[in-house]
């Protein structure tokens, strides 16, 4: 065969490792722009699951409860360490902080809708508290944000929760971000700034620098809110170890553990794929610290970063969470496609937009009855589990009923693998 | 006058033993606050307050119409999350004074530390003194008055709000995103009347303005390298 031939039978599928499009198209935006490239959404590299995780049914050893006729409670109660009145909703879900200004005004009157119809709590995200948020919600999360965006006392005496928030698994260590397209005027006035402009958020809050100012500033919150509201920290996950310490040090009644896998309206891709780690990890290790500790019965974890079913919500409370924040999930059962666009403000939909044309396009009740569905669904998985479990309640889960399916998440958790007594890596409280 | 000894309250004992003589008779001395922190928290009422001593963190936090004056020098974050009223501390502050203020007045006699006015959204905070680097970053609102010294970083990446500044070498102490401008008249005679009500001896016409850039963008810069291409080998030769 001449050369010539030759060339034109040269396979063309070759693979092309680290140098796939992906890869390529990022370098040439940088060359492009000088800059690191920012998007809406989460990470969207592979990252462990609880989908590496089994749950065992119960058979001659237990008894299963009948999954259509026979009861299992859902109520939770969270933040009861020294709240006099902790927060009490029908099913361990909560719809994780998303702003006024990431979301429109319509997607968070439906979110907050959904929350009246299941029974559950709603957090305002960094964008001040929303009035029509606030006549909807069942239950009402307030965020203490290094921002500060229309915070206020009237927002602490608004809350049935307090969220003292340190990071987000999205982008931990880094601010708040907003792009121009999506700060109108009304989301300016609202967050008191100029129209338009590009917000990159305060980085840290201004009012405790570190874990012994927060002590004090604890105290204070305690004495504006009559020691009756549950003050959560929420925290990305990282040195989950050392943030837990310091949290319950701090007084905190509960934490946020959010992993890496959360999202967010806009982050720098760096942050939101290179930052943090993975969420069930995370949980394992918030869970056994507060186990060493001996407070894993008083400091409740609620636990974010990729939950999108009943299965992760069920396997999140068996490993040791007592709830669990679903973001983007919520947003899915509005209408988004997951795009990864939120940060250019053009959202199709009508959830992740300012622009008073594509607004319109969200049906409010429409999308309420959507996201309540979604919620009643995923707790009826949950339960439908639990049974199989042989459990009564949702939070009799445990983790002897938990398996892995992987190596790798056999080593981060410390359960078994499935078919073995084998635990390789850190203990979690298994003898074999 | 009305007094508390504060030696041996707690701050949550002590804020409501203040709230219940303010009620009663509008006024109060507190003495021996030995620096304790949280002191004045959240006070929901109008009357005066006055602390015969120096207090700790977070002095008048989230306060709400009281004028509370500290004869003394108070710790970090005083007066932060203020929603009205006023605080005066006759001596010293720590980093952080007025952080957050929604509104109110803010006036510290001595020098207060870093950040003074932090994410400030309203209000006025006057410092006599000098103030410390990054005073006033990232304002949203209200009005920053430095009469000594500033700090360097000041008013980095203001968002709203104006730092009004005599020093001298003012211009070469400004953060990025700002800009150095010259006072309105109208705002000649607001620090006129703030200088008047709380004694004050200061001649507004002296003060120049930082301002937000008003370009709709804030500009960052994450790499800056310092380049020195006549130190390279190849040069020598």
């Amino acid at each position: 065969m001449d050369n010539e031939k030759k060339k034109d039978f040269e396979p063309k599928d070759i693979q092309h490792g680290i140098w796939n499009k992906e890869t390529i198209s990022e370098i040439d935006y940088k060359a492009q722009y000088g800059q690191h490239r920012i998007r809406g959404c989460g990470a969207t590299r592979y990252m462990p699951t609880f989908n590496d995780i089994m749950i065992l049914p119960s058979q001659l050893s237990r008894l299963s409860l009948d999954t259509y006729r026979e009861s299992c409670e859902t109520k939770t109660i969270l933040g009861r360490r020294t709240a006099t009145k902790p927060l009490e909703i029908e099913t361990p879900i909560m719809i994780a902080g998303m702003s006024y200004g990431a979301l429109s005004k319509e997607a968070k009157i439906a979110l907050a809708k959904a929350t009246a119809v299941t029974g559950i709590v709603i957090s305002n995200g960094e964008g001040g508290l929303l009035p029509e948020e606030r006549q909807y919600s069942y239950r009402q999360s307030v965020q203490i944000l290094p921002s500060r965006f229309g915070f206020s006392k009237r927002s602490l005496e608004a809350a049935d929760m307090l969220e003292f928030l340190v990071g987000i698994g999205a982008k931990p260590g880094l601010s708040g971000h907003l792009m121009g397209s999506k700060i109108s005027e009304e989301i300016a006035e609202v967050r008191q700034l100029p129209v338009g402009i590009d917000l990159h958020s305060h980085p840290r809050h201004g009012d405790a620098f570190g874990a012994d100012d927060m002590v004090v500033k604890m105290d204070q919150l305690r004495e504006l809110t009559h020691g009756e509201v549950p003050i959560f920290a929420k925290i990305a996950a990282g040195r989950v170890r050392d943030d837990v310490k310091i949290a319950v040090k701090v007084g905190a009644d509960g934490i946020i553990l959010d992993g890496a896998q959360g999202g967010t309206g806009a982050a720098p891709v760096m942050a939101t794929n290179h930052l943090g780690i993975p969420t069930m990890p995370a949980l394992v290790q918030a869970v056994r610290t507060l186990e060493e500790m001996g407070m894993k019965n008083e400091v409740s974890i609620i636990v974010s970063g990729g939950i999108t079913d009943g299965s992760d919500l069920a396997k999140a409370l068996a490993i040791g969470a007592d709830a669990v924040a679903i973001g983007t999930g919520a947003m899915v059962a509005m209408g988004c496609r997951v795009c990864l666009r939120c940060h250019s403000g053009k959202c199709a939909f009508g959830i992740g937009t300012q622009d008073p044309e594509l607004r319109q396009r969200l049906d409010i009740e429409e999308a309420a009855e959507r996201v309540a569905n979604y919620i009643k669904a995923m707790t009826a998985e949950a339960v439908l589990l639990a049974k199989a479990a042989g459990k009564t309640k949702l939070k009799n889960l445990e983790r002897e009923d938990l398996r892995t399916l992987t190596l790798e998440a056999c080593a981060m958790t410390g359960i078994p693998l499935v078919g073995s007594n084998f635990v390789f890596g850190e203990r979690f409280g298994f003898e074999c | 006058m009305e007094y508390i000894d504060a030696a041996n309250l707690k701050s949550t004992e002590l804020n409501k033993e203040i709230i219940s003589k303010l009620e009663r008779y509008g006024e109060v001395t507190v003495q021996n606050p030995h620096s304790m922190h949280n002191v004045a928290a959240g006070l929901p009422t109008q009357g005066k307050v006055v602390i015969q001593g120096s207090t700790g963190f977070y002095t008048g936090g989230f306060m709400e119409g009281t004028t509370l004056q500290v004869e003394g020098n108070a710790g970090w974050y005083a007066g932060d999350n203020m929603m009205e009223g006023e605080l005066l501390i006759s001596k010293n502050t720590g980093c952080n004074a007025g952080t957050y203020i929604c509104g109110g007045n803010i006036v510290v006699y001595g020098n207060t530390g870093s950040r003074v006015g932090y994410g400030m959204k309203g209000g006025t905070i006057i410092v006599c003194g000098s103030a410390g680097p990054w005073a006033g970053q990232m304002t949203m609102g209200g009005k920053l008055i430095i009469l000594g010294k500033a700090g360097s970083k000041m008013g980095e990446s203001m968002y709203k709000g104006a730092i009004f500044v005599r020093d001298p070498e003012a211009g070469e102490k400004i953060g990025s995103n700002v800009f150095l401008d010259i006072i309105k008249a109208d705002e000649e005679q607001e620090l006129k009347d703030l200088f008047a009500r709380y004694d004050i001896t200061a001649d507004p016409a002296e003060f120049k303005v930082v301002r937000p850039m008003q370009t709709g963008r804030h500009t960052y810069v994450l790499f800056n390298p310092d380049l020195k291409p006549e130190l390279s080998r190849k040069m020598s030769v």
